[in-house]
């Protein structure tokens, strides 16, 4: 096999995993994961669940804070401190799994919302870049629109818009189509797609093996905290080094 | 069996001041209460453990007791407690408050807690401080949970000011049964007496309704 | 300031007295609540028209008539009506189950339309009556979701015994009250006598929410 060039390998990387653990009591979640994303990546989390994929986009942005070990965003490591720790995650977007869009807010101001607490960006202007967002996610019609009169696809977009707002350096995918009705998953994967032929930044976890194969860069394969393997998703999905990889790809009906 | 109503019409005036210093105790208390209500709650849920272990305390010990046993309390030990000479409404609503701040501040934790972790997540996640999200988020969804428990209260606590005739509060349960004892109108008095806590609280308590079915939660 | 909690020794006979007499006011009052109130459920939400809007009347005034006045009403004044003289504690027991009954009432009922159509006609398509479905299949997984708020009736029915202290029902606040005007130690009494009151209400909250942590399941459907 020819040697693998990895994107922007000449450039320092964007995010930097070293060892790093995690525990829930007697549980470990993460138990030792090394690993790195360049910028301009697509990188694919994938494995069973509960292999600590999740959890590891959730220390990423410090939603929860690792036992051990080191992440660096930037050149830095994740600072401790409440007020710089919410300025690296302006400089990460999250997409959760259920939306967690606000209810009480329309869609325009579910995306202007970090602008406007923030960024403390008056609300004129907050809203413009909202509507051009929600336009590029194929939403300019739904503006007034409040969640609970969205599909939940549609919901999801608004989502990646509120994330997109704050002008995120690297996006964060959490599992962002598994609660989704199957006809709408399409929909979500196109703006993510899109996203990533701009040139975003992005470490998805996700159970759609198509997108991975097609979409990303870089695909680590996750197993009870530790990483099982990891390569370009040709690797990963044709000619896979580990038995243990194997079977979980068939197990999704995967077969090359 | 020989009546005359007349006396109600007589002390027209003073049951309607009383009555005025009813709605008085419980708007007074309610403004104190629902800020205190949501202290306690944030004191509560605090990460340093003195202050969320004397919230606790404070909570179940308040809305543990009998309402009746914290006037009479409040009456002996505030002016020990502050060393002034408080007057009998002023202690009236040292108890109320007592006692609606800790009910309050169970009706907001349990409003703060029905909104699940996710949202939190989702504005720390975009950078907001807690107490961004806190304002921002938890409480604007909290609040329709938390505003029909309020309206209840409210009208527990529109009858529980009753109870500080006690000590002498001049509200309208205590004019009308100082009335009755100096006139002797037992039963025209006492009838008065709760027809005109009817015919104030039967409103509340239909607005109550109204709101639960606004606001009210269904499961 | 000094503390003086010796007159609670010389008198603790009186106060205990008193607490038996709460815990007994109370435990009446719980049942002969239920009972009422479950009466007044059914009659509601089953009964005739005219019964039904009776039994709102009456739900209704006892929301908005305070429980010191449905108690001194029932001392004083029943007796000018009616010539007939109540004890103090049955006075009390009345004007207590009157009011805490309205409140039993209104839980039943939520708890009862609470329960999906579906179950009532599940109950239907195997043949059984009305009576057997609300025996059966209602009450008992309304029950089940009452239980919190049955948890908060029995503590507010403990903390309205003390009303009865101004209908000279010699409880524990009763009580308290004489023993505090005979010593002048009104703060060593009124604070003792509050942990009392605390040691029991709080307890018995507690352990109606713990039971319905464990056999909330069965309600749910």
């Amino acid at each position: 096999m020819t040697a693998f060039a990895r994107k922007n390998a000449d450039k320092p990387p964007m995010l930097i995993y070293d060892k790093v653990r995690k525990n829930y009591g007697d549980f470990t979640a993460l138990d030792g994961v090394s690993m790195h994303v360049n910028s301009g990546e697509v990188v694919c989390l994938i494995g069973p669940s509960g292999s600590g994929k999740s959890t590891l986009l959730r220390c990423t942005n410090a939603l929860e804070t690792i036992d051990d070990g080191e992440i660096r965003f930037e050149g830095k490591p994740l600072p401790k401190s409440d007020t710089e720790t919410r300025k690296v995650r302006q400089r990460m977007g999250m997409v959760f799994q259920s939306f967690e869009l606000f209810p009480h807010k329309t869609a325009l101001e579910n995306v202007a919302i970090g602008l406007t607490t923030v960024r403390k960006m008056d609300a004129d202007e907050a809203h413009k870049r909202a509507m051009a967002l929600l336009a590029k996610v194929g939403l300019a019609d739904k503006t007034a629109n409040y969640p609970a009169n969205l599909s939940g696809g549609q919901q999801q977009r608004v989502a990646i818009a509120r994330a997109l707002a704050m002008e995120p350096h690297v996006m964060l995918f959490d599992e962002p189509t598994s609660a989704l009705d199957p006809e709408t998953v399409g929909e979500v994967l196109n703006v993510m797609r899109n996203l990533a032929d701009e040139g975003m930044t992005m470490i998805v976890v996700t159970h759609e093996m198509s997108f991975a194969r097609r979409v990303a860069n870089w695909v680590v394969v996750f197993e009870r905290g530790q990483l099982l393997e990891q390569g370009p998703p040709q690797q990963i999905f044709e000619a896979p080094t580990t038995e243990r990889t194997r079977e979980f790809l068939s197990h999704l009906g995967w077969n090359g | 069996m020989n009546l005359d109503w007349s006396i109600v019409w007589q002390s027209r005036w003073l049951l309607l001041e009383g009555a005025g210093v009813t709605i008085l105790l419980t708007a007074l208390t309610m403004l104190i209460a629902v800020p205190g209500g949501i202290v306690l709650a944030l004191m509560r849920g605090s990460r340093f453990k003195p202050v969320a272990l004397f919230a606790t305390g404070f909570v179940e010990l308040f809305r543990n007791v009998p309402l009746l046993l914290l006037v009479y309390w409040a009456f002996y030990v505030m002016p020990v407690l502050t060393g002034l000479g408080l007057s009998p409404f002023a202690t009236g609503l040292v108890a109320l408050c007592l006692n609606v701040s800790a009910y309050n501040s169970e009706t907001f934790r349990s409003g703060i807690n029905s909104i699940r972790k996710g949202q939190t997540e989702a504005g720390l996640a975009l950078g907001m401080s807690k107490g961004e999200v806190f304002r921002q988020i938890i409480l604007p969804q909290a609040w329709r949970r938390v505003l029909p428990i309020l309206a209840s209260t409210w009208v527990s606590l529109f009858k529980d000011t009753s109870l500080v005739s006690v000590i002498a509060v001049g509200e309208l349960a205590h004019t009308a049964m100082q009335i009755r004892s100096q006139s002797f109108r037992v039963l025209e008095m006492l009838t008065a007496m709760a027809a005109i806590y009817w015919l104030m609280g039967y409103p509340q308590a239909k607005i109550v309704d109204w709101i639960h079915r606004k606001y009210g939660v269904r499961e | 300031m000094d503390f003086d909690f010796s007159p609670l020794l010389d008198s603790w006979r009186f106060l205990a007295s008193g607490l038996g007499l709460t815990i007994l006011l109370s435990i009446a009052a719980v049942i002969t609540s239920f009972v009422l109130g479950l009466a007044v459920a059914l009659g509601r939400l089953y009964g005739p028209a005219w019964l039904r809007a009776m039994l709102v009347f009456y739900i209704d005034s006892m929301r908005a008539i305070p429980v010191f006045v449905v108690l001194v009403w029932i001392y004083f004044a029943v007796p000018i009506i009616s010539g007939y003289t109540f004890a103090p504690f049955w006075a009390a027991l009345t004007g207590i189950t009157i009011h805490v009954a309205a409140y039993v009432a209104e839980i039943i009922r939520a708890g009862l339309t609470s329960i999906r159509k579906g179950q009532i006609q599940a109950g239907l398509a195997i043949g059984m009556s009305t009576p057997q479905i609300l025996r059966h299949i209602l009450l008992p997984q309304a029950i089940v979701r009452m239980l919190p708020a049955f948890g908060s009736v029995i503590s507010v029915t403990i903390k309205d015994t003390a009303i009865a202290a101004v209908i000279a029902v010699p409880e524990l606040m009763r009580q308290a009250e004489t023993v505090a005007g005979q010593t002048y130690r009104p703060i060593e009494i009124f604070t003792t006598v509050m942990v009392i009151y605390f040691l029991i209400i709080f307890p018995i909250t507690r352990l109606v929410d713990r039971f319905y942590i464990r056999v909330a399941y069965l309600g749910r459907s």
